[in-house]
């Protein structure tokens, strides 16, 4: 008998259950974490298109989503792009924007915050952010960088909230605002998109992937803040400082987490990484500035019922010890390049394992070879496995090459 | 040569290294001698990178102090940088791709071994990759990428360089988080790597020279 939508996502939510909590699964699936540009690629469909309109990104997720067999509806991994040209963004670069159509977005790696300028900013980050930060990575809040507004809470009362008066009529101030509804319009639009989305997608039986998304703290100070340069120095140059940071960082990206997960009563995080993957440090680096913030993040998850998602980018071979020691069943571990059989080894009692499969295949291998990749993966883990490519469907991946991932996991995956 | 100063470098220890430069300068000795010691570092830190004694975080602060004693030293050495090169390298993130640490990397190692390395940025056309072959004579060509789009792009470029007649002068080395064996056969390359020691490695066996 053919399973109801409700059977079907009950189904698929148990699975992924199941896997995570190193239970036995009825099959192996295949869910992948996220998309970019696949489905719109697949579809004739230009990147800059579908980074303006949600409504067309979405459907055409939707298209993919079914056509290609993934169990669940993939989540979305594209920037909208008239809420970046109404924020005159600059920290992004994106197809439509001054790149060309059939580009991916990119990111701008810089030092946003410059390396004598962390004192400013642990003193008082939410101002240093509001004066500095934003103006940098945004046009449209240049002038923040030199009104001096009062503290909040002496604009608590009529009299002193009408004296903004002068404020709000510096040069730039309107275009600020201006920039800011069309940003509000914007992401209005991107809101209905992705819930008419992931609305449309339930209830034919696909769960969504996850809401919350959090950042190790060290990869929010590198990443977004001091850059990977800036970091490095500052692991030599001022490490309390470092540290202090990430310090700050930390209690923000938990909060994002839980907060997110809370108000969409949902219980699954992603948790992308990019720092502290073999190579990028040594362990002794990895002991005193990544792990200790990332495992917290892990722990804070856990505590609250949340299902953390991390997606190691990177080779985290030499990082498995680390892992090893985080609570068995509760981790939805999603690997980049990992050494399988070492994974098997040190961490299979611990948490499952989670795509790998090489985007060099997907994009520039045969069918038969993707094949063999997942069967590989299936003889080294088991059952306690669900598949995927690295991060997700990569945007040049060949369509057959992923209707083999879907194959292979239903031929090779009823254990 | 002084172990003083290569230790203070291996240690990273910034003000240490630029005191016993000043030091060293200041008895009256030769600046080449001293700048050969700190090269003589920066090929150690190469070494240990290789062999995983060292990570990214010691070759960027190595390159730093590196940075800061030739800004000390290249005023007081009058002569050009005769120091024969190893060879000759052009290196590039491919078209469409905008990513640079990788490839900063690479550059920076690759310097500090001694090659004549012409970084070409990022995004960088097939056209500007085959000129600069030509107006360098370089003898290894480095593709750089972080995106999967970068597959085609260094398939393109490579092609581009066979169009141009001058395949059979160049070795060409891909790098980058997703490239692969795989990906260097659809892409024709010569070699791959997956870190600046690997790239070290292909350009010294090119170029017939140990790593």
């Amino acid at each position: 008998m053919t399973p109801t939508p409700e059977e079907l996502y009950a189904q698929r939510e148990q699975r992924f259950n199941d896997i995570v909590a190193l239970r036995n699964p009825d099959k192996i699936p295949f869910m992948p974490l996220m998309m970019h540009y696949f489905p719109n690629r697949i579809a004739g469909v230009s990147n800059a298109a579908v980074q303006a309109d949600h409504f067309l990104r979405t459907k055409l997720m939707k298209e993919a989503t079914l056509k290609f067999g993934f169990e669940w509806a993939a989540a979305v991994g594209v920037p909208p792009a008239k809420s970046c040209e109404a924020l005159q963004m600059k920290q992004l670069r994106w197809p439509g924007g001054d790149l060309p159509d059939d580009a991916p977005f990119q990111w701008v790696e810089d030092e946003y915050i410059k390396a004598d300028e962390v004192d400013q900013f642990l003193a008082d980050p939410n101002g240093f952010a509001m004066r500095t930060i934003l103006p940098r990575i945004a046009g449209i809040f240049q002038p923040l960088s030199f009104i001096q507004f009062p503290p909040t809470y002496w604009l608590a009362n009529a009299y002193s909230t009408i004296l903004l008066a002068p404020f709000l009529s510096a040069p730039g101030m309107k275009e600020m605002f201006e920039g800011m509804a069309a940003f509000c319009g914007d992401a209005q639009d991107f809101m209905a998109a992705e819930g008419g989305y992931f609305g449309e997608m339930a209830a034919v039986g696909y769960p969504r992937p996850f809401v919350g998304v959090g950042f190790p703290a060290f990869d929010l100070v590198s990443d977004y803040f001091r850059s990977l340069r800036g970091s490095t120095l500052d692991m030599f140059r001022q490490p309390d400082k470092l540290l202090a940071m990430i310090d700050v960082m930390l209690p923000a990206s938990i909060n994002l987490i839980i907060g997110a997960c809370k108000a969409t009563n949902t219980t699954r995080a992603f948790i992308p990484m990019h720092r502290g993957a073999g190579g990028f440090m040594s362990d002794e680096q990895f002991e005193k500035f990544y792990w200790p913030s990332f495992s917290a993040l892990i722990y804070a998850c856990i505590e609250n019922g949340i299902t953390p998602m991390p997606l190691f980018e990177g080779d985290y071979t030499p990082r498995l010890k680390y892992l090893a020691t985080l609570p068995p069943g509760k981790v939805a571990a999603h690997f980049d390049k990992v050494d399988r059989k070492q994974f098997k080894e040190m961490c299979g009692d611990v948490m499952c394992f989670w795509g790998n499969v090489p985007p060099s295949l997907l994009c520039t291998g045969t069918p038969e070879q993707v094949k063999d990749d997942v069967k590989e993966l299936i003889d080294v883990m088991g059952d306690r496995l669900i598949i995927d490519s690295t991060v997700g469907i990569p945007d040049e991946s060949k369509p057959e090459n992923i209707l083999a991932l879907k194959e292979a996991a239903d031929e090779y995956g009823v254990l | 040569m002084s172990t003083e100063l290569t230790d203070a470098i291996l240690a990273m220890d910034e003000d240490g290294a630029l005191k016993i430069v000043k030091d060293r300068l200041d008895a009256g000795e030769a600046p080449e001698a001293v700048l050969d010691d700190a090269r003589s570092a920066m090929t150690t830190l190469g070494d240990k990178f290789a062999c995983e004694e060292v990570f990214i975080p010691e070759l960027i602060m190595g390159g730093e102090i590196m940075k800061g004693i030739a800004a000390e030293l290249k005023p007081r050495i009058t002569a050009d940088d005769t120091a024969e090169k190893r060879g000759i390298i052009v290196l590039g993130t491919v078209h469409g791709d905008i990513h640079d640490i990788g490839k900063d990397v690479v550059v920076m190692m690759l310097e500090v071994s001694g090659y004549e390395v012409h970084d070409l940025g990022i995004d960088v056309p097939v056209e500007s990759f085959v000129a600069a072959i030509r107006e360098h004579g370089a003898q290894v060509v480095g593709l750089s990428g972080l995106l999967t789009l970068a597959f085609d792009s260094m398939k393109d470029t490579i092609e581009g360089i066979d169009a141009a007649g001058l395949r059979g002068q160049v070795k060409v080395m891909i790098g980058g988080s997703p490239v692969d064996e795989q990906v260097c056969h659809y892409a024709g390359a010569d070699g791959w790597g997956r870190d600046a020691a690997a790239a070290l490695a292909l350009a010294a066996d090119w170029t017939g020279g140990a790593a």
